[in-house]
């Protein structure tokens, strides 16, 4: 405690320093006032007092220093002058300064930005109890439903339970529906539908994740018994802050969805946003009630209804091997005790080398993380070499000053300074230019993580995800560019003081002064340019790959197409010709509209999910299926509205109605592929299985369209008219001219005058669609561009600075070189020659280093190979022309220099 | 007449001991009170006395308030804390111990 009081003398005598040294003053005053006294009593005469009192009293000035020392704050005050120095001689050079000062931003920045999203989307551990005790089975990366045998990814209901019963090794067994269900529901006293993302999950759900309520109660068991017995509903916090406004008097306020009545029993805490990172659901409803939850899925007591992700959390001291095991095991037995799995041999063949996977849940898991892990690792090496190169950047220029400070360091030590001091003094104004850099980084780093979540949400509604400045590395950047600064402050700082005193002060610019811009920085220099060389050449892959993707023929015309859902389920339609006669008037009514070209119902466009399975072709090589063929049912405006060529055979009509023959349209591939003699027209297949083969009659041959990616290869594919295939359809596509704004508008008008409770939602054009689905790509191009930019930028100046300061140095010689007859462009060659030498060894270096790193990238790449010789050749020359400019402009100023003017300078 | 100068280190002692004994004092006081209770032996330097009374003031031996001497001038009045007077006891029971063993050393046969 002592210490403790006397840190409070201290403080409080440096806050009153002032009064402190007032008061030293004035006793020690006293003091002399009073020895002279004592003398003069003594008989002496005053002068002489005066300078015995003094004699006695000792050196006033000394001893007041002393009595400073006492306080112990020299070392603060030290620091403050030298802090104020230090920004002072910084801003003697501003635009160096800038530099140095936006390349720390930008780098400390970037490097947090993009770290943060990385932790949010990958790292993260999720807001529950104990998540390393989570297991899960599978990968979680397919959503849907899914008859497939056997299916080791997802699992249907009646798997889930016996699971949860059978197993040893888990204390608990939660399931979750592989995908929220988008739907519009009422909220108690509102007459507008509102949108809800729902997530059906088992009454284990809550309990085994250990997350609470924050208000009322979470799911339980009791809520998961009976099929359709349990219409309760827990609210995540976020939407009941949002869409119910922070209604106090939650519980038990009801919602309706479809025609079913659900009761909300509580709210999530706010943390919780569900166990997929980058989904948050508003609503978590049992699974027993998902007939109830439009489009009212029934799969609760079906075997083979696949369609669950499950989780587990182990038993303590249940090790990985051992849940593997057992659920493998039991994985065998359930699945071949299903009454209605298909067991065929072949089957069981399957069955037997299949296994399910388990892997640890305690980040979640998140499609997200399988899309955006790539490009963040990516973007994170980036940045990472950026923050090098601004190192670099920041060394050669902390070496630069203090080597053109010599001349006032060596005076400063002849006049006593000591080495000690003058390093510290350095050293401190090094730390000044660190710390700014790294104030405005943080303040850099806040911005850019939320320009990087919008760029990566991009037109869909902002990624849910929280993603808060991660503290950790951003201590780490900093840490990083103070040690650089520290490091590269102190060997000039060292080797200035160092000197030969007499030999700097005799010559400020002599060779012997500084030797300090020798080998290292021209290290830095090379090292710098090689860095640089392969972010640019990088980004050129990047660019000529989105180059690339945005050539990619689509099949259909991205140009004047709308695209919106229309969610019929919700509105209460079964999947009847109630359903149909709304498609066929919508269509109808909106095809009228002037401005609107054609119109049409369909399952999907373009990256909204398939709906794939086998075919049978009639006649074609005995039981051979086609496994997986992309379907999508369509209204006959669809071709017409998408654009799709129809290259043979004829459009679905009205002659093509629900009791008519079944009539298909394929596409190219498939036609190659199934139908390869002969015109496929007239032709037979069918889905099901072989005893369907001749279900369908083929009517036309469709260009092939792309359906999830730009990249994928050409998939089989077929349409379907929906007369002949009644079934919720969410998209609505329309083809238009003039301005889309009042086509939307008044297309929005004849819908609701058609239906007026039909929800409509994700109004888009087709082309933005498109360029959703290569956000990634965008994302990694620009970024990568911009940062490659920056590097070359860097470089530059970094080449600038180096050439510009052996230009100073070497004016002397220019000018003798000069006297004795060379000419101008002998010299600028000269000084030009230094620096395309440096340039070619960054090249030479950085060609092999951008080869490697590239191959590491080949998966981000499309349509090129990592050795792309365009984009080598691209960076390499960029960067040898914008590095030669930068050594031009010094080396033109040494070739101006006037040989008298230089030499008399000496 | 010829005086000694203090042994190092006994600074803070002279101090502490003159404060203790005569209460309240500025700083030309404790000079001139340590010279003469060691009949003009010892001399202080007598600056040297400010940087030391600042360090006790940190340290918390003594405190200072300004007064009026009896010429009537401002002064700087020094006194002792509690925490001055363990000090005291500490530096006294050090100080014998060194002179103690002094003294044995020199005193040996």
């Amino acid at each position: 405690m002592n210490w403790l009081y006397e840190l409070a003398r201290r403080l409080s005598m440096l806050v009153n320093r002032r009064q402190f040294d007032e008061d030293l003053r004035e006793e020690m005053r006293l003091h002399l006032e009073l020895l002279q006294e004592e003398q003069v009593r003594s008989g002496m005469p005053v002068t002489d007092a005066r300078a015995a009192a003094r004699r006695q009293f000792g050196n006033e000035t000394a001893l007041r220093e002393s009595s400073h020392l006492a306080l112990g704050w020299e070392w603060l005050e030290q620091l403050l002058q030298d802090a104020n120095y230090g920004v002072h001689a910084m801003l003697r050079s501003p635009a160096i300064t800038m530099v140095a000062l936006l390349s720390l931003a930008l780098g400390i920045g970037a490097n947090t930005a993009i770290f943060s999203l990385m932790n949010a989307v990958m790292l993260k551990s999720l807001p529950v109890k104990d998540p390393t005790g989570l297991i899960l089975f599978g990968d979680g990366l397919d959503q849907g439903i899914s008859d497939g045998f056997p299916n080791p990814w997802l699992f249907s209901y009646p798997f889930y339970r016996e699971m949860q019963k059978r197993n040893q090794v888990f204390s608990e067994v939660a399931a979750a529906f592989s995908m929220t269900d988008r739907v519009h529901g009422f909220v108690e006293g509102r007459s507008d539908a509102e949108a809800m993302n729902i997530q059906l999950v088992s009454g284990t759900y809550f309990p085994m994740l250990g997350v609470q309520a924050a208000l009322g109660r979470t799911l339980s068991e009791e809520d998961d018994r009976t099929e359709g017995g349990h219409p309760v509903a827990v609210v995540s916090y976020a939407w009941w802050a949002g869409a119910l406004a922070r209604d106090p008097a939650v519980l038990n306020k009801k919602l309706k969805i479809g025609p079913t009545i659900f009761s909300i029993i509580g709210i999530a805490p706010p943390e919780f946003f569900g166990t997929k990172v980058g989904e948050s659901p508003d609503i978590w409803i049992p699974l027993s009630m998902q007939k109830e939850i439009p489009p009212g899925w029934g799969g609760y007591n079906d075997q083979m209804f696949e369609s669950l992700h499950l989780m587990a959390r182990l038993k303590p001291g249940v090790t990985m091997a051992e849940a593997n095991a057992n659920v493998n095991l039991l994985f065998q037995q359930i699945v071949r005790g299903f009454s209605t799995a298909p067991l065929s041999q072949e089957n069981l063949l399957k069955l037997d080398k299949t296994r399910v996977e388990l892997n640890s849940m305690a980040t979640g898991f998140s499609r997200l993380r399988y899309q955006f892990s790539e490009p963040l690792k990516i973007l994170m090496v980036v940045v990472g070499l950026v923050l090098l190169i601004a190192c670099a950047n920041i060394a050669n220029l902390l070496m630069a000053r203090s080597t053109a400070r010599a001349r006032e360091l060596a005076i400063r030590q002849a006049l006593g300074a000591g080495r000690k001091r003058l390093i510290r003094q350095l050293l401190t104004e090094s730390l000044v230019l660190a710390l700014a850099g790294g104030a405005l980084g943080v303040a850099f780093a806040s911005v850019a993580s939320n320009l990087l979540l919008r760029m990566v949400s991009d037109g869909r509604e902002a990624l849910q995800l929280s993603v808060s400045v991660d503290l950790r590395l951003l201590l780490f950047t900093l840490g990083v560019t103070l040690a650089t600064a520290l490091l590269f402050g102190t060997i000039p700082a060292f080797r200035a003081t160092r000197l030969n005193l007499t030999d700097s002060l005799k010559d400020g610019r002599g060779q012997s002064c500084a030797p300090a811009k020798g080998p290292l920085a021209k290290a830095l220099l090379v090292s710098q340019v090689a860095l640089s060389l392969v972010l640019l050449i990088g980004a050129g892959l990047f660019v000529r790959s989105l180059i690339n993707l945005a050539k990619v023929d689509t099949g259909f015309n991205i140009e004047n197409v709308i695209r919106m859902r229309l969610d019929a389920s919700s509105a209460g339609y079964q999947e009847d010709a109630r359903l149909f006669m709304l498609y066929q008037q919508i269509e109808e009514q909106v095809s009228a509209l002037p401005g609107v070209r054609a119109a049409s119902f369909s399952g999907f466009t373009f990256n909204e999910g398939t709906w794939n399975n086998g075919i049978w072709v009639q006649g074609y090589l005995d039981g051979h299926s086609e496994t997986d063929v992309h379907h999508n049912a369509v209204g006959p405006g669809y071709f017409a509205a998408m654009g799709i060529p129809l290259l043979v055979g004829r459009n679905f009509g009205p002659q093509d109605t629900a009791t008519s023959p079944k009539v298909g349209i394929i596409g190219e591939t498939l036609a190659r592929t199934m139908f390869p003699s002969g015109s496929p027209i007239g032709k037979y297949y069918g889905r099901g299985g072989p005893e369907h083969a001749g279900d369908i009659e083929v009517i036309g041959v469709a260009k092939d369209v792309k359906y999830s990616s730009l990249d994928e290869e050409q998939q089989p594919g077929d349409y379907l008219p929906y007369s002949q295939n009644v079934r919720y359809l969410n998209d609505f596509v329309l083809r238009y001219t003039g301005d889309s704004a009042s086509v939307i508008s008044a297309v929005r008008q004849a819908i609701h005058d058609v239906d007026a409770g039909l929800p409509i939602s994700d109004v888009m054009t087709l082309d933005a669609a498109v360029a959703r689905s290569i956000t990634n790509q965008r994302l990694v191009a620009e970024l990568s561009t911009f940062f490659g930019l920056l590097a070359l930028f860097l470089s530059c100046i970094g080449i600038y600075g180096l050439m510009s300061y052996t230009v100073v140095r070497r004016t002397n010689e220019i000018g003798l070189r000069m006297a004795l007859g060379a000419k101008r462009s002998n010299v600028l060659w000269l000084v030009m020659r230094e620096s395309l030498w440096l340039v070619s060894l960054g090249i030479a270096i950085g060609v092999p280093a951008a080869l490697a790193a590239d191959r590491l990238v080949v998966s981000m790449l499309f349509g090129l190979r990592a050795n792309d010789p365009v984009s080598l050749l691209a960076g390499a020359g960029v960067l040898l022309a914008v590095a030669a400019l930068a050594g031009y402009l010094p080396a033109r100023r040494a070739a101006m220099v006037d040989p008298m003017v230089s030499l008399r300078y000496e | 007449m010829h005086r000694d100068e203090i042994p190092p280190g006994t600074l803070y002692l002279l101090i502490l001991k003159t404060l203790a004994r005569s209460g309240e004092l500025h700083g030309f006081e404790i000079a001139n009170s340590i010279q003469r209770v060691s009949d003009d032996v010892l001399q202080v330097e007598e600056g040297s006395l400010y940087p030391a009374l600042q360090r006790m003031l940190i340290k918390g031996w003594v405190t200072a308030k300004w007064g009026t001497t009896a010429g009537n001038r401002r002064a700087r009045y020094y006194h002792l804390t509690s925490a001055g007077r363990k000090q005291l006891a500490v530096e006294m029971s050090q100080f014998e111990r060194v002179i103690g063993a002094i003294t044995r050393v020199i005193e040996a046969v």
